[in-house]
């Protein structure tokens, strides 16, 4: 693995650096600062503000109601000039479809990380050996990473489907080979209790080799001396597992778990083609609740309210495992 | 390499065997279910073609022949969003990267200097892109940005910047600056510096980061979906929207699943390494 750890060579170590490089030093750096500024810090401000107001769908004239239900045009532009209100945040102990969204998402975030990194660190081990046909086994586990969701999800809904998949026909003939009386049957996409699953199934055939790869990468890095000693030592497998590969890999792990969480926690795409968000809006996600109130029913202030309940949830997941990380990176790196 | 214990091998070749069928099992059924007829799917799953049902290509011709122009342009439309927003993001993350490698920032407002900067970029790449759905839809709309090629390519650079900052940072740190110093001292000016001597060098980290820019451009589907009516709609968006509106037509949808897969499959099997190291470095190093 490339991992050297070299320090940036900056240009002006020895002073100031000329006059061109002053210039150069801002003219390399400020493109990007100016495209996060402008379509991302910029955005989030608007959206704060517009989570406020109960700006509704309709371009410059948008309407407003007011608390006694009255409709209001108001001609503000953008949703300036509308008036500031909390009930978007006030109605949303009361919203089941929120509560259930949020439940879901975490769900969705939890079982999908623990699967993901389950199955991609088994995998991993198993494959950290050489072995004849590693090169072509490396492309096969980035083939579903590349595939766009949307097509994930069509392939994982016609794999579940309860009468054409061979998984179907699979379970069927397990039952009449074991004489059951009621068949196999389960509903992957239409119940509600099972339907989550699946879609954590469906996210992970995709995302597991992610984990794998990374996990990988990181076992390759460890020097082959250390296990040496350890065997000379006469550590067991499990020991060495337990006692050196595992703890080494602690800060990897809580990397690719970060990544993995933080992506699971946008997921729209394949619960849109799987279920549609059902039974009922029992697979539903935050981002799809968020695109659904804003789209659909055009309510963007809800929806802007909402979209930052998810910030939160996003945020406190990201600092405990930046804390996490940083209380397991081995001091010694500096 | 000392000698393997058998079950080491048995254990290995069964995983290996047990997950290639899991990846590549669901390809081999998209690939047949687009050449059966709907007769042949619904009538339960049918294996092998010529043995348990008759390969048809009238699905592909459909697509490519009848539909072929709606094919097309979604198609193209997938490519001009995403090539658009690679170029932008290629040039402004290298610009970025080299920048947060070679120069000392200092800031004064936030109090930030190279290491926070970097991370404040990477940071954005992890927000949820729910979170901009209101913000876009109000100012896409009174801008006109509304299913353009312009509003996706826009959309899509904001997401694709951080991850090339991030990594062109990385690669920067470890190019050594030996060369770009020598042709400071011929008298070339920092940007031809940069662009003759460093980006050339660069090359297969530009790689790393051109073919993440692509290929998530070309999958994302929630920017898509509420950015675009008609116009501009990508392949993602067309292939979530085949959902409703005759049933589901499996055959079909299985060989257009194909087609937008194709390409950045392709990728993925071609340049393999590139991929790898890029997912290393941002992972690895993050």
């Amino acid at each position: 693995m490339q991992q050297s750890n070299a320090q940036p060579a900056y240009i002006e170590k020895t002073g100031n650096g000329t006059r061109e490089d002053r210039v150069m030093k801002q003219v390399f750096l400020t493109p990007a600062v100016a495209v996060l500024l402008l379509l991302s810090i910029f955005p989030l401000f608007w959206s704060l503000g517009i989570s406020f107001t109960d700006v509704q769908r309709g371009s410059a004239a948008a309407t407003t109601t007011t608390d006694d239900g009255t409709v209001v045009e108001d001609s503000g532009f953008l949703g300036l000039g509308f008036h500031a209100t909390l009930r978007n945040y006030a109605r949303m102990p009361e919203d089941e479809r929120l509560l259930t969204a949020a439940r879901n998402t975490l769900f969705y975030v939890l079982a999908g990380v623990t699967i993901q990194y389950i199955i991609g660190f088994g995998l991993a081990l198993v494959l950290h050996q050489p072995f004849r046909g590693r090169n072509i086994i490396r492309v096969i586990f980035l083939m579903p990473m590349m595939m766009t969701p949307v097509a994930v999800a069509y392939t994982g809904r016609m794999m579940f489907d309860t009468s054409i998949a061979p998984l179907a026909q699979l379970l069927r003939t397990i039952s009449h080979t074991l004489g059951l009386e009621r068949p196999l049957f389960i509903p992957w996409l239409t119940d509600g209790s099972v339907a989550p699953w699946t879609i954590v199934l469906i996210d992970s055939w995709q995302w597991i080799p992610f984990m794998t790869l990374i996990l990988l990468a990181g076992m390759q890095a460890i020097p082959e001396d250390i296990y040496e000693a350890a065997r000379v030592d006469g550590a067991s497998s499990w020991q060495i597992l337990r006692k050196i590969t595992f703890p080494i890999l602690l800060p990897i792990s809580a990397t690719v778990i970060l990544i993995r969480g933080l992506e699971i926690f946008k997921i729209i795409d394949v619960i849109v083609v799987t279920t549609g968000g059902g039974p009922g809006s029992a697979t539903e996600s935050l981002t799809m609740y968020i695109f659904k109130t804003a789209l659909t029913f055009g309510n963007y202030g809800y929806a802007a309210a909402i979209s930052y309940i998810l910030l939160i949830l996003v945020i406190i997941f990201a600092t405990i495992f930046l804390a996490a990380m940083r209380y397991l990176t081995p001091r010694t790196s500096g | 390499m000392k000698h393997r214990k058998w079950w080491h091998s048995l254990l290995l070749y069964t995983v290996v065997i047990v997950w290639s069928f899991i990846v590549l099992f669901p390809f081999y059924w998209l690939l047949t279910t687009s050449l059966k007829k709907p007769l042949a799917v619904a009538r339960g799953p049918r294996y092998i073609p010529f043995v348990d049902f008759n390969p048809t290509t009238e699905h592909w011709q459909y697509l490519f022949d009848e539909q072929g122009e709606t094919t097309l342009r979604h198609f193209r439309n997938s490519v001009i969003a995403a090539s658009g927003s690679t170029v932008f993001s290629v040039l402004i993350g290298s610009m970025a990267g080299y920048g947060l490698s070679r120069f000392r920032y200092r800031w004064k407002f936030p109090p930030w200097r190279n290491n926070d900067i970097a991370f404040w970029i990477i940071s954005q790449r992890f927000l949820p892109p729910a979170l901009f759905v209101v913000p876009f839809l109000m100012i896409y709309s009174a801008l006109g940005l509304v299913d353009t090629h312009a509003g996706l390519i826009i959309a899509y650079t904001m997401f694709n910047v951080p991850f090339a900052v991030w990594i062109m940072r990385d690669f920067f740190d470890n190019l050594p600056t030996d060369l770009e110093d020598s042709a400071r001292v011929d008298g070339a000016t920092r940007w031809q510096a940069f662009v003759r001597i460093v980006l050339p060098l660069s090359a297969p980290g530009l790689v790393s980061v051109a073919i993440f820019s692509f290929v998530f451009s070309w999958n994302e589907f929630l920017y898509a979906l509420m950015l675009t009516n008609f116009d501009a709609i990508t392949l993602p968006v067309f292939i979530a929207g085949q959902n409703n509106t005759r049933g589901v037509q499996w055959w079909y949808i299985s060989a257009l699943t194909l087609t937008a897969v194709a390409p950045v499959v392709l990728i993925g099997l071609l340049l393999e390494r590139f991929i790898t190291s890029g997912l290393i470095a941002g992972a690895v190093k993050g």
